[in-house]
């Protein structure tokens, strides 16, 4: 979990400022010398991201405002989405409201640059739904797993599972869906070692912990993708049992399924994204 | 550490994350352990009860969420000083922040071991030991 009071995010054309939190006087000061390092050494257009914040201490604001003045000669701007009502309040209260183009989302805010926000199934997004998953086994089932190499799964290309757990992907710039899927034995193995008593068939008593799992999995992902600016929101899972069954994709797009071996059997995980 | 006898309220939709957390309790002393599936029904057998001594509650629940439920004990003056415990898959700073702002005494990430949630619940013990004047 990141502990920073903002994050600085370059992309490839733009750069975001994310707030995570209100500022105390000590984070203002760091923001603003991060802002001035932006004035001094970066030409992206810039978005800030005021999901987490009501206001924004005059001190930043006026950094900012010497930021985007900066930008202008260039053509480009700052530009600040998910504002809130109250922090909208307080922007007008300051006379600043028109000065920053306010938009909805993150899309919004680059349109116009042409650039989009980065939404690839590249090793970035994949890789920490992979060490959660790791980490996930490890902590909550003592379970050691090791992922083995991912492919782009073909069109009807038979997978399939027992039990499942299923959970979509929803940020303001693209969906997608990440299941996790076990056969019958892997998950017996996993849940017996999870609740400390032995199962010798799924039941109703056991068969929530594959969404469980893929709620731990998703919510740990979560935090790596959303401190590098993919905007993933909250997620209830959904779990899909029956012998064999196999699942298409919640979304179109491509699929990658990455197998993991571990020392109570084989499962895998499919992760999805689309525009 | 709380009392052994202290009344526990698990609140959790799923019913493995309720085994989980039920399964360490026991381990740790404690048997007297009520079981809830959302805010909706927690905080009906709070109203019910003459208050529990601990409450451990997942966040993302359908009906009633957890930091709902959260809000509801502490605006009761009745339950306002239950010791709560959220233990949950949502970590980012942002929501942290509106738990701690809501009322809660500690966070616990999902997964977690038995000596996570049996440290957790040594410093929501301290914590609260101020606050009830033990």
């Amino acid at each position: 979990m990141s502990n920073t009071a903002h994050l600085i995010d370059k992309h490839e054309g733009y750069t975001i400022v994310k707030f995570n939190q209100e500022l105390d006087y000590n984070q203002s000061k760091k923001f603003e010398a991060d802002i001035e390092g932006l004035i001094k050494n970066d030409t992206n257009y810039i978005v800030v991201d005021c999901e987490s914040v009501g206001t924004i201490p005059m001190d930043c604001l006026r950094t900012l405002l010497k930021l985007h003045l900066h930008l202008k000669k260039d053509n480009k701007f700052v530009r600040l989405y998910h504002v809130s009502p109250v922090l909208m309040t307080y922007l007008k209260k300051e006379g600043v409201d028109t000065t920053f183009k306010i938009t909805k989302d993150i899309k919004d805010a680059l349109a116009e640059t042409g650039f989009s926000p980065k939404k690839g199934l590249d090793a970035e997004f994949v890789n920490p739904f992979l060490s959660a998953t790791i980490h996930v086994l490890k902590v909550q089932a003592q379970v050691e797993a090791k992922s083995g190499p991912l492919h782009v799964k073909k069109s009807g290309e038979p997978q399939s599972g027992d039990v499942s757990g299923v959970i979509g992907i929803v940020s303001d710039s693209f969906n997608g869906s990440v299941v996790i899927s076990f056969p019958e034995a892997t998950f017996l193995k996993v849940m017996s070692q999870m609740l400390g008593e032995e199962y010798k068939e799924i039941s109703k008593d056991i068969i929530d912990g594959a969404g469980e799992l893929t709620n731990m999995i998703f919510g740990q992902a979560k935090i790596i993708l959303n401190e590098k600016g993919y905007g993933i929101k909250t997620a209830i899972p959904s779990v899909i049992s029956g012998k064999n069954h196999s699942l298409s994709a919640l979304t179109k797009g491509p699929v990658v399924v990455v197998p993991f071996e571990t020392n109570a059997g084989p499962f895998f995980v499919e992760i999805c994204l689309s525009n | 550490m709380f009392d052994p006898k202290t009344k526990i309220l698990i609140v959790d939709d799923m019913l493995t994350m309720r085994k989980i957390v039920s399964k360490i309790l026991k381990e740790l002393g404690y048997s007297d352990i009520t079981e809830a599936v959302d805010g909706n029904d927690a905080w009906e057998k709070v109203q019910a009860s003459n208050g529990y001594g601990l409450i451990i509650s997942d966040w993302n629940m359908p009906n009633c969420t957890g930091i709902d439920f959260l809000k509801k004990v502490r605006a009761d003056a009745k339950h306002v000083k239950t010791p709560f415990v959220l233990v949950t898959a949502e970590a980012e700073q942002a929501q942290v922040a509106e738990a701690i702002k809501s009322g809660v005494d500690q966070y616990v990430v999902k997964p977690f071991s038995k000596d996570i949630l049996k440290g957790k619940l040594e410093l929501t013990y301290k914590k609260v030991s101020v606050r009830l004047g033990a």
